[in-house]
């Protein structure tokens, strides 16, 4: 049993959702998008729009292709109150009044009306609802190398899986459904199964049913969506053989339940033993249609009549009314089809039935194959050459297995009726195709956008060749450049895939973790992802006890995740020298430096700092998101000039702790026998000293304004340290702060956080900077640039901004109403009492604004640091 | 099977192993003219191009190959 809207309907074995419902009775599916048309089941193999309904919270599910499950409840997810009884088809009645091009049109002026119409309009449009309330599942992505990936698991597909098995190749076969599911019984079936017996008892061949190709990208990269994730495919080589879809026929009345695409039809009679319908009219066209009748006809549908080309209307059983040359004019009904009128050899006639079955032709299933440009791609099969027959599929599935091109047959062009809906996801008519031609929009391309067709869930797969043929027949009569292609572009996805499949294996990426880990949740932090980390973001609840501790008392922080480097070697300060622009020269033993890292155009790529060690060797400080490309960039360096070092990155072999505040000196002493005094680590300093039986490189720093120590020790004695520090500190009032503290604790220093006070072309004058840069050293790395750059006026820089009333981050800075810069950084300063921020500016005719607008506050640019601006606190 | 990188130390592993580290340049210009278009401007020819790697996920060593941009395709290393 499932659900449908309340209402209990019973499953058989082998029943899709779409096969159990039809037998129930239900004959409307869905309501179309615009118009809220009735929509039936129409082509049953996964490729048309009618069918999405929503299964256990999920919109957009085919019910065609998915299996029916006990339990499972599904909703019709368009029209109001229901698909069944929709008010809003009173819609169309004003179809007359929204013409092509209606949103281009209309929605012009007045502005301010637009927030309004759009929330009607989308609710009454639009297909589904997405579960806001649902926690995303953690799909997971995998990766598989193959030799050949074969799309499609039909005859051709399946022929050439064996024939490149044959020649010794690694074989992958993937198909959306379950092999031979949507073949009505008869001998295409029986070769599937002869070949799908061959293919699983193969070793070389690998089958994966219910896996979905999503697109085919560089690489070639081809992804498989499936109900368990993502598999990521990567083929030496690729055998498309995606198959057909019947013709979408064009004529009034196109859409209405009960009209079929014959092999819907067969499926539902031969496959799911559920008669379509009761009096049927069958269209058409390929030999397939002929077996399709006969699928019918067993099943016990009463056919009305049999149109046909004249060579083919002669196979018709002659019990059966054929009419030769025959096609549709119009289809008639409210709820459904309930006639049909005919054109037969000049002469129109209703014929009254329940149902048309189209088997017009065969149009390529070729979106796959239309992505591919580089990529090496055969097609086999009914994508080659529609229509074709078995022998052919396998034919050409064999070849296309064993490397060799199938010489395609393009697809017919297919004619157009009077009228009918061409895009049926969207509800775009044939009227509305002529229309926008009229209107001057005169190729597949334009007609595409103004339109809409080909844009909705089917991408394409019923409508886009017949876009082409319309643009096709007017070019015929010179009404259209025939240079150009008429399809669209066709671009990933090929097929509807929700989007966690697309997010597959996303959370694998794992945060990283320094070794205090445990004692930051101990203490209560709140814990957040900083680029890869996990890192505490507070530990009072309110972040301005942190930030007190610090100012007033003494704090840690677990700055672990800092980048860390060894420099040393016979070429350790050649190497310094050359890539960095500070002075490095006169740097001594035990001194350091704040260092900025520039690349060759002069721009700020990372900062940190530099420590000269007794041994002629360095050691480098980055930024925490900044270590892996220091890294990178540092070996680069070494390796284009040839040096002799060695560089270790010690990021996750050392933690690091910094003891910031005023009684940072008075706690560590407690802890330790080493001088700790201005004269033995200065600032700006460094030396090695052992804290509580833990040896340390201890750094004076100066990034949050008070007296610091920065504590590397071995990472994993830093909760040892942690502790000593913490249990020596108490009565000192000892309190850790985390990341919100010391983005305001920086601020107040105007210290720069790069990335996000920064632009990608900041060189270090446009953050007055200038001073860490030695431009009087021979060379370093972005000298020549920075030089050019020197003699050019500033055009923008970072300043310093005290607000009237608190702005928010991002905010544009304006200057009579023009914006001229951007707030970077803000907060209420507990220290000063008042809004303080950074932000960059740009040169108003040659000079820099000082008196600016922040949304509602007022901005006036002042020098930094705003919080002790001679540094006597950092150099205590 | 996407690009298959010979690594000096390592031999050939995927390209994904690999940050690229762009075309290689030279380290210094004559003038600054030309040293303007040696930082700033790319060749992005499609054929053979001279293109640095780095091996992130293996040895964390950089090298130095040709690469036919417009077939993906390593020619030495």
């Amino acid at each position: 049993m499932l659900e449908l809207e309340g209402r209990r309907i019973p499953i058989r074995e082998g029943d899709t959702i779409a096969s159990a419902l039809h037998r129930a009775g239900v004959r409307t599916f869905n309501r179309s998008l615009k118009l809220h048309r009735r929509r039936g089941l129409y082509c049953l193999t996964g490729d048309c729009p009618n069918c999405l309904v929503t299964v256990d919270g999920v919109p957009g599910v085919r019910a065609c292709t998915t299996e029916a499950r006990d339990g499972m409840r599904v909703e019709r997810e368009t029209g109001w109150p229901s698909a069944e009884t929709d008010m809003l088809a009173a819609t169309e009645l004003a179809h007359p009044l929204m013409p092509v091009g209606f949103y281009s049109k209309t929605f012009i002026r007045p502005r301010l009306a637009w927030p309004l119409a759009e929330r009607a309009i989308r609710r009454a449009t639009g297909i589904g609802t997405l579960p806001a309330d649902r926690a995303p599942r953690r799909l997971d992505a995998r990766n598989v190398h193959t030799d050949v990936l074969v799309v499609g698991g039909g005859v051709a597909g399946l022929a050439a899986a064996l024939a490149a098995a044959e020649r010794g190749e690694r074989v992958l076969v993937c198909d959306e459904g379950r092999l031979g599911e949507k073949v009505a019984p008869g001998p295409i079936r029986e070769r599937l199964e002869a070949l799908g017996e061959e293919a699983r008892r193969s070793e070389r061949i690998e089958l994966l049913e219910r896996h979905v190709a999503v697109g085919v990208y560089e690489g070639p990269l081809v992804p498989l969506a499936a109900e368990g994730g993502l598999v990521r495919v990567h083929p030496r080589r690729i055998v498309l053989a995606t198959g057909a879809v019947e013709t979408h026929g064009v004529f009034p009345g196109n859409d209405l339940p009960g009209v079929w695409l014959g092999r819907g039809a067969a499926r539902m009679a031969g496959v799911h033993r559920v008669r379509p319908a009761e009096r049927a009219v069958v269209a058409l066209a390929t030999e397939e249609g002929l077996a399709h009748l006969e699928v019918l006809r067993t099943a016990g549908v009463e056919i009305a009549a049999v149109l046909a080309p004249l060579e083919l209307a002669e196979r018709i059983p002659p019990e059966v009314r054929a009419l030769p040359d025959g096609h549709v004019v119009a289809a008639h009904g409210r709820r459904g089809v309930r006639a049909i009128t005919v054109a037969s050899g000049g002469l129109r006639e209703e014929i009254a039935c329940d149902a048309l079955v189209l088997s017009l032709g065969l149009a390529p299933r070729d979106a796959l194959l239309r992505m591919a440009e580089a990529e090496p791609v055969l097609a086999a099969g009914d994508l080659a050459r529609p229509g074709c027959s078995l022998a052919e599929a396998e034919e050409t599935g064999r070849a296309a297995g064993r490397g060799e091109p199938v010489e395609p047959r393009p697809p017919e062009s297919i004619k157009l009726g009077r009228d009918g809906i061409v895009c049926l996801c969207e509800d775009v008519s044939l009227r509305d195709l002529r229309d926008a031609w009229a209107e001057g929009w005169r190729s597949a391309e334009i007609l595409k956008r103004y339109t809409t067709a080909t844009m909705g869930p089917c991408q394409g797969a019923m409508c886009g060749r017949i876009l082409a043929s319309f643009v096709a027949a007017r070019a015929a009569v010179g009404e259209a450049p025939t240079l150009r292609p008429a399809r669209t572009t066709a671009r990933p996805p090929a097929r509807p895939v929700p989007l966690e499949v697309l997010a597959a294996g996303v959370h694998e990426t794992g945060a990283k973790r320094t070794s205090l880990h445990e004692r930051h949740l101990a203490a209560g932090a709140a814990m957040e992802r900083s680029g890869s980390w996990l890192r505490p973001s507070r530990y009072a609840p309110d972040w301005r006890e942190d930030h007190r501790a610090v100012r007033e008392r003494v704090s840690l922080m677990d700055v672990g995740t800092l980048g860390k480097f060894l420099v040393a070697g016979r070429d350790a300060r050649a190497l310094v020298d050359r890539v960095f622009p500070c002075d490095v020269e006169r740097l001594a033993p035990g001194r350091s430096r704040y260092l900025l890292a520039l690349d060759e155009a002069g721009y700020v790529m990372d900062d940190g700092l530099l420590c000269a060690m007794p041994d002629g060797s360095y050691v480098i400080t980055s930024t925490s998101g900044g270590a892996e490309r220091m890294e990178a960039w540092l070996r680069n360096w070494i390796d284009r000039l040839g040096l002799h070092v060695h560089l270790l990155n010690r990021t996750a072999e050392l933690g690091a702790i910094n003891v910031a505040g005023p009684l940072a000196r008075e706690l560590l002493q407690r802890l330790t026998d080493d001088p700790l005094g201005p004269d033995a680590i200065p600032y700006p300093g460094h030396a090695r000293i052992t804290v509580a039986g833990v040896p340390c490189h201890a750094i004076r720093s100066g990034f949050v304004g008070e007296l610091s120590f920065e504590l590397h020790p071995p990472r994993s004695r830093g909760p040892e340290l942690w502790d000593a520090l913490m249990a020596a500190g108490r009565d000192l009032g000892i309190h850790p702060h985390g990341l919100e503290a010391l983005d305001v604790l920086r601020l107040e220093k105007g210290h720069v956080y790069l990335g996000q006070d920064t632009l990608p072309d900041d060189h270090p004058g446009k953050l007055g900077l200038s001073w860490a840069v030695a431009m009087d050293k021979p060379a370093f790395v972005g000298k020549v640039a920075l030089a050019r750059m020197a003699e050019l006026p500033l055009e923008r820089r970072l300043v310093g901004l005290r607000f009237d009333a608190p702005p928010q981050r991002g905010m544009p800075l304006t200057l009579d109403g023009r914006v001229v810069g951007r707030v970077t950084s803000c907060a209420v300063s507990p220290t000063l009492g008042y809004p303080i921020g950074l932000g960059w500016l740009r040169a108003v005719d040659g000079a820099f604004p000082e008196r600016l607008r922040a949304g509602g506050a007022l901005a006036t640019v002042v020098p930094t640091p705003f919080y002790d601006p001679e540094g006597a606190r950092v150099r205590a | 099977m996407g690009l298959m990188i010979p690594c000096p130390h390592c031999g050939p592993r995927e390209y994904t192993e690999f940050t690229f580290g762009g075309e290689l340049r030279e380290l210094e210009a004559p003038d600054p003219q030309a040293d303007f278009e040696r930082v700033y401007l790319r060749e992005n020819l499609p054929g053979p191009q001279r293109e640095r790697w780095f091996h992130a996920l293996g040895c964390r060593r950089w090298l130095t190959l040709t690469r036919d941009i417009a077939r993906n395709e390593v020619l030495d290393a």
